[in-house]
């Protein structure tokens, strides 16, 4: 009786336990009203309705959220976001941004923003409205269904599926609760077994970043070599993300972008002012008992970027190509063929300079030179 | 062969305390398995709940992990000289406690991680000391001052320069006494500014004050020559040494540029050149247990010794002689020595009584040294403080006499011995100020405290040695409020700037004239601050004359001292890894054990074997020395009534580290006449109490076999392998049904001269400051758990009352045929294709197979997660301590076995520079953090596939041998027997 009593109690405190986490998520969204929030609240309300388009204030143009995004959306957008616009504007007055839609500057804002009309107290709600977002912290983006549910939730089954199992018996087919314990079992043994896989790998992770800077305009439509930005790749274990003021060889020039007009490359010179660097979002990390050195394989070696980091000229969002996990290191090591007649060092390999020099075997893999030792990266 | 033993216990009875370590096992092991433990595991319902619970959260913790969003912010605009991932070095001086060392620092992305001893340096020559590597870390200490504070509450700059000068101006316009109080200055430009401040505040009293002094030195050179100065030693061109109490080798004077000068001269096959070295001395120092021979005295003898000497040696050559009573010893043998090797001899002395320097004075000067290996005319200047002039300002203070205190980076309530009335004499001053680098007693007590910089963040210049200048330059930029000195005392003075420009103003009128081969400043200061040193060309001078007269003025003092005086005799003496206590806050610096009594995080009695017997008192027992209480550690070679303290521990206002941790002695300090004399007379009583020592001296027992391996010179220049003759044995032995490794490229290898290595140290720090070496506190190493990755044992043979001692760094000895590699199951230890034996972090499992297995014991186990955890409360557990570890090396984690991997990330980063460089590596060109270091040059690293090498021409040497090589492990690792220098007949 006792543990059937017991497990009555754990059934009780996982219901328990979600009531609880739904209820301090209600009392959180309890605000605290007066009257001159109120009135805010209308004006704000009045400028999300403006630039929702529900209140059109010109028919022939689009409304705002049509380019710039209230929500955190999956796809590319070049335009700037609703947030972000907000976040330039909050500090400065209502004006600037009247100045800035009625008269837009240039190519790519005044074609977008052709002949719109505003009307001041219109450019006024709106500034509140996006004031507001600035306020509220940003947009959060929708919290999607995880595996952690699903986990809690195959647990459960399985839980009950037990407790029929031994206690309560009311399912007639025996067989039942059986299946259902072991099928979620196994999909649980499943789900730990690949993500225990993928855990601290990121395959495909491409975040946005905080400036929209695209490979594909640079590296591709420009042909701009990689190692102009990433100069330190051949002489450093850091292939090195170009600080700002190397941005600022071209775009002291370059004021304005094809796809994203002045928004972006402002930011570059906002830094400059703000004497602030560029807070860019990291892609490819190893963990920190991985040692790599890309002066060994790009200065030594003389790969290809592309080898290891993908088509990036053909990115406007950088990706992580390749999951960058041991056994993919090593498989790379085993096929790549170490160029021995070019390097002086490889002739202290005295047996297999020579076979090479022979000609006896025209290629050795990196592999067999030693590069899979462990302290050749673990160290 | 010689008995070989590792402490008094095992010498007495090695049955027995085989016996005890086995009863504490079992005892250890039944408390594991005690049932009373057991029961409170016997799970309960709520158990099973939170068990449950735990591991549902667990698994869906595990199941949803996401990595954190890391960001990657590059410069806004990059220096030119900094590569991200790259390190760079500065050359530039460290001049702590007295010790002057050229060093290079290792910065890597804008901080500086590692200190690397400067090779161009003509004093230091590439090597540096412990605390010099230790050094680094003090930057990064938690307990250093970090805003200007007047009485407790922080203040600004501008509010200092402000109020100070006013209240100077005024105490000294009343006409008031005001003292500045320095340790010694060795910057030129620091002295001109503090001619400045003289001038400008009229009465300003400059003393300079060493917690420990060689006043004495000072004095008697006086006396003997007209010059209060300490000479230059030529370590290198002696031929004969005779040392009375000076620990060269370990703290005195300039121990790494002595170290340098006296390993050169240790070569057995120098044959007849090979100095000889005789150390008479009543304690056991690191130098004393390095010498070919060792003589005991009593400190309160030495005087009478050393006259005794000097008339013998008279005798011989002529001189006058005096009346003096007869020595306990009989040095007959030092003198034939002496007399034979004129001019190519040194005696020194490490006392502080300027009677005692005077006698070796004249007896260095009837020898012809001065001009051969003393010079007199190119002198030191690490060591400026008179003793006289500071007892008399102490004097002055306990009166009342001082209206006004300025203390710059000396903290006499501390280290002076009436310290507790000085800290009251302070308080009651009209103002008192404290520059300050870290949390300390004087500075608690004075009403300004005004952080200084650490010297990786400051601009100064030196001059240890006349003549030889050199550069401080910072490499970070101050992590706190602090300001130079200089700076300060130039503001006071109404002038603006920074100390960088003073500096380069005082060099070009000053030291840029004494060179010709440059006619442009700029450059040559770049060039100067390039190297980090400058050396002006001497022009050879006549040595002056010695004054006979002082040595007859100085005889009639020489008495025996009456037993009256007390049971015992003190000797305080400082640590060479642990200083005078200002750096006592250092973690690396307060685990390293200590080189000859291999104890760590506390000080303690040493008494000689037999006074323990005679107090009936055992290691860790307490006694009471006078007033103090002090734990007994048992130190053969201690004369039997002469007990020896380290001074540097107790320190009552510091840091974490360092409060809590061991006990001052400095009020053992007797002032005599206004000269403070390190030795004392006392009165010993055993305590029934007992206090734990860190002793890692009983880890890792070799279980007497035949691990040090030597003979001496008379034998070895006979035959070549002598001491060595199992080697050529077990080398024929070797055999094998495996394949033997191959190694295609390189096999690396290390080879150490345990003729050179003098035990000092200095490996272990900069081991564990290149390999991110975890500290884990006194309690864990008492457990055996020390992580230092090469430690340095230490044997003794033979009489235990004056025992022969042997130094022998061991590592990972990197076995070609390694027992720890075939027993892990993970396959977490391998070899490499270099011949590397490789631990990898992320695959062991923690079984520790490979350690027990390990015939070295050189493996050492991650018992704890020692990084961010609040029970190893040190540099790693917050965010400013953490800048110092290497970004190369990983930080191991709980669980984990780790050990010597010969620096293979400066292997790896080497090879790819000779890559890059298109080029095969070159001999010598890398260096493992311990070899690089090395004030001896008792390392040396290298390829052993290279038949050119130095390594594998040692490794041919008829001196080479393995460490337990009979096991037939293969070690890549080689020592070379030591051979001793004693005296003929």
């Amino acid at each position: 009786m006792g543990q059937i009593r017991g497990i009555c109690r754990i059934v009780h405190s996982i219901i328990l336990l979600v009531l609880l986490v739904d209820f301090s998520v209600v009392a959180a969204e309890n605000p605290v009203d007066n009257d001159h929030q109120t009135q805010k609240k209308e004006v704000i309300k009045d400028g999300k309705r403006l630039f929702m388009g529900l209140l059109p204030f010109d028919r022939k143009h689009e409304s705002c959220v049509s380019c710039h995004h209230v929500v955190a959306i999956d796809t590319f957008s070049w335009y700037p976001s609703a947030l972000e616009i907000a976040n330039l504007y909050h500090a400065k007055a209502d004006k600037d941004l009247e100045k800035v839609l009625m008269e837009p500057m240039g190519n790519k804002m005044s074609e977008v923003h052709q002949e719109y009309q505003f009307k001041e107290e219109d450019v006024k709600a709106i500034k509140t409205y996006l004031d507001s977002l600035v306020v509220d912290n940003g947009v959060e983006p929708k919290p999607s269904v995880n595996n952690l549910f699903l986990f809690l939730f195959l647990g459960i089954l399985i839980t009950l599926s037990l407790v029929d199992l031994i206690f309560t018996r009311r399912i007639k087919y025996r067989i039942i609760p059986v299946i259902v314990l072991l099928a979620c079992g196994g999909y649980q043994a499943k789900m730990l077994m690949f993500e225990a896989k993928a855990l601290g790998r990121s395959k495909d992770y491409a975040p946005d970043q905080p400036i929209k800077f695209s490979h594909k305009v640079h590296a591709g439509e420009n042909q701009i070599d990689c190692k102009y930005c990433h100069n330190t790749v051949d002489k450093s274990r850091s292939a090195g993300i170009p600080s700002v003021n190397l941005c600022l060889n071209c775009h002291s020039l370059v004021r304005e972008g094809s796809n994203s007009g002045q928004f972006e490359i402002n930011k570059i010179h906002q830094a400059v002012e703000n004497g602030q660097s560029v807070e860019w979002i990291r892609i490819h990390k190893l963990p920190d008992h991985a040692y790599f050195n890309h002066a060994q394989h790009v200065g030594v070696a003389k790969l290809d970027c592309n080898k290891c980091h993908g088509e990036v000229e053909k990115m406007h969002v950088l990706k992580q190509e390749s999951d960058m996990s041991m056994g993919w290191c090593v498989n790379c090591h085993r096929e790549t063929h170490v160029n021995m007649g070019e390097n002086k060092y490889y002739s202290s390999y005295k047996e297999q300079h020579e076979a090479y020099a022979r000609g006896d075997k025209n290629a050795f893999t990196a592999d067999e030179l030693g590069s899979n030792d462990c302290m050749r990266c673990h160290y | 062969m010689n008995k070989y033993w590792r402490s008094i216990e095992e010498l007495n009875d090695s049955s027995k305390l085989k016996q005890e370590e086995l009863t504490n096992e079992i005892a250890n092991k039944k408390a594991l398995n005690d049932p009373e433990s057991i029961e409170t595991f016997a799970s309960t319902r709520r158990d099973f709940l939170k068990v449950f619970g735990f591991s549902v959260a667990g698994a869906a913790v595990v199941a949803s992990c996401k990595k954190p969003v890391e960001k990657a912010i590059p410069y806004l605009v990059r220096p030119e000289e900094i590569i991200p991932g790259q390190c760079n070095y500065y050359a530039s001086s460290y001049f702590e406690e007295n010790e002057y060392c050229g060093v290079l620092v290792k910065v890597r992305d804008g901080r500086p991680i590692k200190i690397e001893g400067n090779e161009q340096s003509s004093l230091t020559k590439g090597g540096t000391s412990a605390r010099v590597q230790a050094s680094v870390m003090s930057l990064y200490d938690l307990a250093r001052y970090k805003e200007p504070l007047a009485t407790g509450e922080k203040i600004t700059w501008e509010k200092v320069n402000n109020e100070i000068p006013q209240k100077l101006e005024e105490i000294a316009q009343a006409d008031g006494k005001i003292v500045l109080l320095t340790s010694t200055v060795i910057s030129p430009t620091y002295r001109q500014v503090i001619t400045e401040l003289q001038e400008r505040f009229q009465g300003l009293d400059w003393i300079q004050y060493d917690a420990v002094s060689s006043s004495g030195m000072l004095e008697a050179n006086d006396r003997s020559f007209g010059k209060a100065a300490i000479p230059t030693y030529h370590f290198d061109k002696a031929k004969v040494i005779v040392s009375f109490g000076a620990d060269f080798l370990g703290t005195w004077i300039s121990p790494v540029e002595f170290t340098k000068q006296y390993s050169s001269r240790r070569n057995p096959d120098l044959k007849e050149q090979m100095s000889r070295h005789y150390q008479v001395e009543s304690m056991m120092t690191l130098t004393g247990s390095n010498a070919d021979e060792r003589v005991v005295i009593k400190s309160s003898d030495e005087g009478i010794v050393l006259l005794n000497l000097y008339n013998e040696i008279a005798k011989q050559l002529g001189g006058t002689t005096y009346a003096v009573d007869q020595s306990s010893t009989d040095l007959s043998f030092i003198v034939r020595d002496l007399l034979l090797s004129k001019g190519e001899s040194l005696v020194v002395c490490g006392s502080n009584n300027p009677d005692h320097q005077v006698i070796v004075n004249a007896i260095n000067s009837m020898l012809g040294n001065y001009g051969a290996t003393i010079d007199m005319i190119s002198t030191n200047r690490v060591k400026q403080g008179d003793d006289r002039k500071m007892s008399q300002f102490v004097e002055d203070l306990l009166n009342g006499k001082v209206d006004a205190l300025l203390a710059v980076d000396v903290n006499p309530v501390y280290n002076y011995p009436q310290g507790e009335a000085i800290k009251d004499a302070i308080e009651k001053l009209k103002l008192s100020v404290a520059f300050a680098k870290e949390k300390q007693e004087t500075a608690e007590a004075c009403k300004y405290i005004l952080p200084l910089p650490h010297y990786l963040e400051s601009w100064g210049d030196t001059e240890p040695t006349d003549g030889k200048f050199s550069l401080i330059q910072p490499t970070i930029h101050p992590l706190f409020n602090s300001r130079p000195v200089q700076e300060v005392f130039l503001a006071w003075c109404g002038k603006t700037g920074n100390y960088r420009d003073v500096i380069k103003f005082y060099w070009e009128a000053n030291v840029f004239p004494k060179q010709t081969d440059n006619t442009e400043f700029t450059s040559w200061w770049n060039t100067v601050l390039q190297r980090g040193v400058f050396d002006e060309i001497s022009v050879p001078e006549e040595q002056p004359i010695i004054d006979v007269t002082s040595l007859k003025a100085t005889t009639t003092r020489i008495k025996s001292v009456s037993k009256t005086q007390g049971d015992v005799e003190v000797v305080v003496y400082e640590m060479n890894g642990k200083g005078n206590g200002a750096m006592a806050n250092n973690p690396w610096s307060m685990e390293m054990p200590d080189s000859v009594s291999k104890v760590s995080w506390d000080n303690f009695a040493a008494i000689s074997p037999r006074k323990a017997i005679e107090l009936g008192v055992d290691n860790e027992d307490m006694v009471a020395l006078g007033d103090l209480e002090l734990p007994v550690f048992i130190q053969p070679g201690q004369e039997e009534n002469t007990i020896a303290v380290a001074l540097g521990f107790g320190r009552s206002v510091s840091g974490k580290v360092a409060e809590g941790a061991g006990f001052n002695v400095y009020p053992f300090i007797n002032v005599v006449e206004g000269r403070r004399m390190y030795q004392a007379f006392s009165t010993v009583k055993k305590l029934n109490k007992t206090y734990p020592l860190a002793m890692t001296q009983t880890h890792h027992s070799m279980e007497g076999r035949e691990i040090v391996r030597e003979a001496v010179l008379e034998e070895y220049s006979r035959k070549a392998n002598a001491g060595n003759e199992s080697h050529e044995r077990h080398e024929k032995h070797h055999v094998t049904l495996y394949d033997e490794p191959e190694f295609p490229a390189h096999q690396w290898g290390l080879a150490i001269d345990l003729n050179k290595c003098t035990g000092c140290g200095n490996c272990t720090i900069a081991c564990q400051a290149e390999n991110n070496v975890a500290v884990i506190g006194k309690e864990q190493v008492r457990n055996r758990r020390i992580m230092h990755w090469i430690r340095i044992d230490r044997y003794y043979s033979e009489n235990p009352e004056n025992p022969k001692t042997y130094h022998q760094p061991v590592m990972c000895q990197h076995c070609d045929n390694a027992p720890c590699e075939n027993v892990c199951p993970v396959s977490a230890t391998m070899h490499s294709n270099e011949g590397l034996n490789q631990m990898v972090y992320n695959r062991c499992v923690g079984t520790r197979y490979c350690i027990n297995n390990c015939p070295y014991k050189v493996r050492r186990f991650n018992w704890f997660k020692y990084a961010n955890n609040e029970k190893f409360d040190f540099n790693v557990n917050n965010d400013l301590g953490k800048m110092v570890l290497n970004p190369d090396v990983t930080v191991r984690s709980r669980g984990v076995v780790e050990k010597c991997s010969l620096c293979v990330q400066r292997i790896q980063e080497k090879k790819l520079e000779a890559k890059l460089e298109n080029r095969q590596l070159n001999d010598g060109e890398i260096q493992p953090a311990c070899m690089q270091t090395c004030p001896a040059d008792a390392i040396v690293f290298g390829d052993l596939k290279d038949p050119e090498s130095r390594i594998s021409k040692l490794f041919e040497h008829p001196r080479n041998y393995h460490l337990i090589e009979e096991l037939h492990t293969l070690p890549s690792v080689g020592y070379l027997t030591k051979i001793r220098n004693p005296h003929k007949g």
